[in-house]
């Protein structure tokens, strides 16, 4: 299982005399194997959603709870991807990916065997004792979702994961995610400030407002994808170009432009 | 033989023929304040194989470079650690630091009349000024390494639920490894300075009692031995040191650059 629950959640930040309120009365569920993003204006709190569901941060107000249970510390069922990768630039690829299995005390040759299959499946067979700083920005980026994705999380957490990579690569690792999302389908909380990013990827899509942040709306792209066979096109750029996809996409602009405007007024 | 080696060398080769033009040839220089290249090698030969100030010079140079290595080795032992603990923790950090406060403006060398009233002129006393001296820069750097590591990559070692020992092996030192090698350089530098000088002030053996005592005899080629030896001294384990440094920092391409360099 892996279902997320937001219930009235509140974050402020500051102190009391200079609060700053960075999330009011979230509420959001992310049921099992669900592929949330969540779009919104930048410092729109997009990211603090998800350190709360991390572990890395705890709400000021209401709960955050992953399968009916509040979130006390960072847990491995609940895998993390940062946009700065965050791979250990001291260990090799393999050692990276390893890590993870090693804390659960994963057998020696299981390890082998898993490390083996997610490898292959990210296309990172040639590269697995190479360092970090020996790779591209798309390469370290696909070692830090091994990383995540070889721990079997109930959850996958990805903070703009392809923020930091160029136009080419970000299209690359978009249709590979949706391969690997496809294949193996986990519960996704997806942050990006990317629209068609968040079309194209997610089963619902999420829109926040400016600072305090709330949820605007909740847009359920996966109903439309199934209704015009998204899936059944190979490229990024065939499915941009469909009339269903132009649509949402224009209609989650416009909501951001909204709110742009209001933080201007 | 790389081109900056060709240079470096011709540079000293030009150096060491001013200085026998200078000296022995045009006699610019009295022999009494700076020796000339034969009065050096002479005082050379008469330490190595005859002795001077108590020992050899291979004796001089075992004595000194031990006690260096002694005390470099115990201020690094306790100060990475200690580094690492304020770094990681507020509350040690709280605790320690207005010792430090304290301590940190004292020059190293200022604990050299205590050093010799508690422990008198023997090892123990070489070894507690070193101790003091090469300590902080340990410390300073460790802590400052912890510091800088980037969040993201603690929040990644907690995602992955590494145990404590573990972090601190794989995540923690590694990550702060850049700086602790900073520290260490300078400890070791901290380490020379410091011994040489208790050596001056007193000893029975090493290269700053060869130096004392050449001094009281007006003896400038022993002198400047004395120099010398401490002086390959020093570079030799600043290389030995950046050796294992470079290993250890493979993974780093900022440092694999620079030992390139």
């Amino acid at each position: 299982m892996g279902v997320i629950r937001f219930d009235n959640v509140g974050r402020v930040f500051g102190s009391k005399a200079k609060p700053f309120v960075a999330l009011k009365d979230i509420n959001l569920e992310v049921s099992n194997k669900e592929f949330v993003a969540i779009v919104g204006p930048s410092g729109c709190g997009k990211t603090t959603c998800l350190r709360l569901v991390a572990g890395f941060d705890f709400p000021s107000s209401g709960r955050v709870l992953v399968d009916e249970t509040e979130i006390r510390r960072p847990r491995p069922e609940r895998a993390v991807v940062f946009q700065q990768f965050a791979l250990f630039p001291w260990k090799t690829v393999y050692a990276n990916i390893e890590l993870g299995l090693r804390n659960q005390n994963v057998a020696r040759a299981e390890r082998e065997d898993r490390i083996r299959q997610i490898l292959e499946l990210m296309n990172l067979e040639p590269y697995r004792d190479h360092f970090p700083h020996q790779l591209s920005g798309g390469m370290q980026q696909r070692v830090a979702i091994a990383r995540a994705y070889v721990l079997d999380p109930e959850v996958l957490l990805m903070d703009e994961p392809f923020g930091a990579l160029d136009a080419q690569t970000r299209v690359v690792m978009q249709e590979e995610l949706v391969r690997l999302a496809r294949r193996n389908p986990r519960t996704v909380l997806f942050i990006t400030h990317a629209v068609e990013e968040a079309v194209y990827l997610a089963d619902r899509v999420a829109i926040m407002t400016r600072a305090p942040g709330r949820i605007k709306e909740v847009l359920d792209v996966r109903s439309i994808r199934e209704a015009e066979k998204w899936d059944s096109y190979e490229k990024i750029e065939d499915v941009m170009d469909l009339e269903s996809f132009v649509h949402l996409r224009t209609h989650i602009w416009r909501s951001l432009r909204e709110e742009k405007a209001a933080a201007a007024a | 033989m790389p081109r900056r080696l060709q240079i470096g060398g011709a540079t000293i080769l030009v150096l060491v023929i001013l200085w026998y033009l200078s000296t022995t040839v045009f006699g610019l220089i009295a022999p009494g304040r700076f020796p000339s290249p034969q009065a050096t090698i002479d005082a050379l030969g008469h330490v190595l194989f005859r002795g001077y100030a108590g020992g050899t010079l291979i004796e001089h140079i075992f004595n000194s470079l031990r006690l260096v290595i002694l005390g470099f080795l115990v201020a690094v032992a306790t100060g990475v650690p200690l580094g690492l603990l304020m770094g990681w923790n507020r509350t040690a950090e709280a605790l320690i630091n207005p010792v430090f406060l304290i301590i940190r403006p004292i020059p190293p060398l200022a604990w050299i009349p205590l050093a010799i009233l508690w422990l008198g002129l023997g090892d123990s006393a070489k070894i507690l000024v070193i101790w003091f001296a090469a300590f902080v820069p340990s410390v300073i750097n460790t802590y400052a390494g912890v510091r800088t590591i980037e969040k993201p990559v603690l929040e990644a070692a907690a995602m992955l639920g590494t145990p404590r020992l573990r972090f601190i092996r794989e995540v923690l030192v590694p990550a702060s490894s850049p700086m602790i090698f900073t520290g260490l350089r300078l400890s070791l530098q901290a380490s020379w300075t410091t011994l040489v000088a208790a050596e001056l002030v007193g000893a029975f053996y090493g290269l700053g009692r060869v130096l004392n005592v050449a001094q009281q005899d007006l003896y400038p080629g022993m002198i400047l031995v004395g120099m010398i030896a401490v002086a390959i001294l020093g570079w030799a384990t600043t290389k030995a040191l950046g050796k294992l440094e470079m290993r250890a920092l493979s993974w780093n391409q900022a440092a694999a650059l620079a030992g390139r360099g």
